[in-house]
């Protein structure tokens, strides 16, 4: 018995309108500080049902830790929202869900927020997705990644309850997205479908959702990078991500994300970046576990970045986007790569991909991809 | 080991398959009972995997054999786990005849069964309700690795059927 979870999904031109159709009274609107400067916290605003009352709390930043996501809590437990509208990337539909959860269950803290543990949510309010990046699949996951307050450490939150009960993927929304946020978030998803198609937990339904995932992507992702403002890519890889999101939400993350959350929690790299540069790698230790799948997802992308294996399409794709080869190439210093691989390697076992990654690894298995990630092959 | 009792299991009981039994170097004990938890702390003492996975690990767990249509009684086996090594394992039908554990791990015998075979995945066990366990999630949650070594040690205990 396993499940296929996935919230509504709104999407294409003026779906962000779609919002005016809900019964939304009082409407929490959670976004990040960059969108707070922007007009979108206002459009937002104008697709609310008429007569609707909003606050917005908009002081998340780029993977933030608990403290930052939950500083507003008691705001908005006095407001008493009906919904919950999450604007942006990751981080914001992030501490959306955590808001939602801790507002629903005041006598919760976020470390109950697991799978293993029925929450009861949903008896005052309701959580909506709006991304405005294409690569965290966060609207379509039933996970939250926190970063430790004292600590290197990204904690992973996971809960069927948390997933929302809309994602609006309106493509206008992404077009303004600048050109290091898109490359990042969309290797993301490209990391996203290729660990959900190699995961132990994968099945039919997450295997139809990365396959169309990575499809989308690695065909539109050229033509969103030479004209960012074509909605017409941003629009299908906009979807793609979402795919992702929904793939591995339904089958596991795998190893690329076990070593990502703890390069990116150690060193302060962006999420898709690490994982970005992270993914050939661990596709080559891989390899052998899960030959034909791999070699089906490399028949998805397309011939001018094709090689003989997914890993080679993979660096090939990576590259034409502008995603950091090697660890080196990040910006990381090798005295203090070196001087952190224990600890990289001990964070990286201790994640949730370990398990379903197609490969059995241990300690040194996880040593070795850090340092062949570090200067490359 | 005080308060210890090989468990009973209704189908297919056999003189020659109660307890331990050597034959061509294979020791082959039913699950539940005394010997397969020993045998079992044995393997888990042998899995270099379990040993790299649980490195940083200290709390004892209780494996609860709940008993159902195939297994009269529920069964216990606690295990006291430290830096990769399984210190001390206790078996028995009376679960207040073992030291409290920081975690229990539960669920019906014939999903132990499936476990051991390996038609069942631990994680995904909890999260279809198959098994329930104790404890503090937040700990658990960062030794997955160590829980699946766990489970595919069951695998290499050779269980009669």
């Amino acid at each position: 018995m396993w499940f296929f979870r996935s919230p509504q999904v709104v999407f294409g031109d003026e779906a962000l309108s779609y919002l005016s159709s809900l019964p939304i009274r009082r409407a929490a609107i959670i976004t990040d500080r960059y969108l707070l400067g922007t007009e979108l916290p206002e459009r937002v605003r104008g697709a609310l049902p008429e007569g609707a009352e909003s606050l917005v709390v908009g002081d998340v930043s780029a993977e933030p830790p608990l403290s930052e996501m939950t500083a507003h809590l008691e705001k908005v437990r006095g407001f008493s929202p009906d919904w919950f509208v999450a604007v942006g990337g990751g981080s914001s539909i992030d501490t959306a869900k955590i808001l939602f959860a801790l507002h629903e269950r005041p006598d919760l803290t976020v470390y109950d927020i697991t799978p293993l543990v029925q929450l009861g949510l949903r008896t005052k309010s309701r959580l909506i997705a709006v991304p405005t990046t294409s690569g965290t699949g966060s609207e379509c996951t039933w996970a939250a990644v926190l970063s430790e307050e004292n600590e290197k450490r990204k904690h992973e939150l996971a809960s069927p309850e948390i997933l929302p009960d809309y994602a609006i993927l309106d493509p206008s929304l992404v077009v303004s997205l600048p050109p290091e946020q898109t490359r990042n978030t969309a290797a993301d998803a490209i990391a996203h479908a290729v660990e959900a198609y190699g995961s132990t937990w994968h099945n039919p339904f997450s295997d139809a959702m990365a396959e169309k995932a990575l499809e989308l992507i690695s065909e539109n992702i050229e033509g969103v990078i030479r004209d960012p403002r074509g909605l017409g890519p941003r629009g299908q890889v906009h979807i793609g991500a979402s795919m992702a999101g929904l793939s591995f939400s339904n089958s596991q993350i795998g190893l690329v994300h076990a070593l990502g959350h703890s390069l990116g929690a150690t060193f302060k790299l962006p999420h898709g970046k690490a994982v970005g540069l992270l993914l050939p790698y661990v596709v080559d230790f891989n390899y052998d576990a899960c030959p034909e799948r791999y070699d089906r997802l490399n028949m998805l992308i397309p011939p001018k970045y094709r090689g003989r294996r997914l890993s080679g399409s993979l660096r090939s794709l990576l590259g034409m986007m502008g995603v950091a080869r090697t660890v080196r190439d990040a910006g990381v210093e090798e005295p203090a790569y070196a001087s952190s691989m224990d600890a990289l390697v001990t964070l990286a076992s201790e994640s949730t991909g370990m398990v379903t990654n197609p490969k059995d690894s241990g300690s040194e298995d996880l040593r070795n991809i850090f340092i062949k990630a570090f200067d490359g092959d | 080991m005080a308060g210890a009792r090989t468990a009973r299991v209704r189908p297919r009981l056999s003189p020659f398959m109660i307890g331990v039994r050597s034959d061509a170097l294979v020791k082959m004990a039913r699950f539940p009972s005394e010997e397969w938890t020993k045998l079992y702390a044995e393997k888990l003492n042998a899995n270099k995997s379990y040993e790299d996975a649980g490195k940083n690990w200290e709390g004892a767990i209780t494996f609860v054999v709940q008993k159902d249509s195939a297994l009269d009684k529920d069964a216990f086996i606690y295990l006291d786990l430290y830096h990769g090594k399984c210190r001390d394992a206790k078996f028995s039908l009376t679960e207040s005849d073992l030291p409290t554990p920081e975690y229990k791990y539960a669920g019906p015998y014939g999903n132990w069964r499936k476990l051991i075979n390996k038609e069942i995945d631990p994680i995904q066990g909890l999260l279809t309700g198959k098994f329930k366990l104790q404890g503090s999630m937040m700990k658990i949650m960062r030794f997955t690795k160590a829980a699946k070594e766990m489970v595919n040690t069951t695998a290499s205990v050779q269980t009669e059927s």
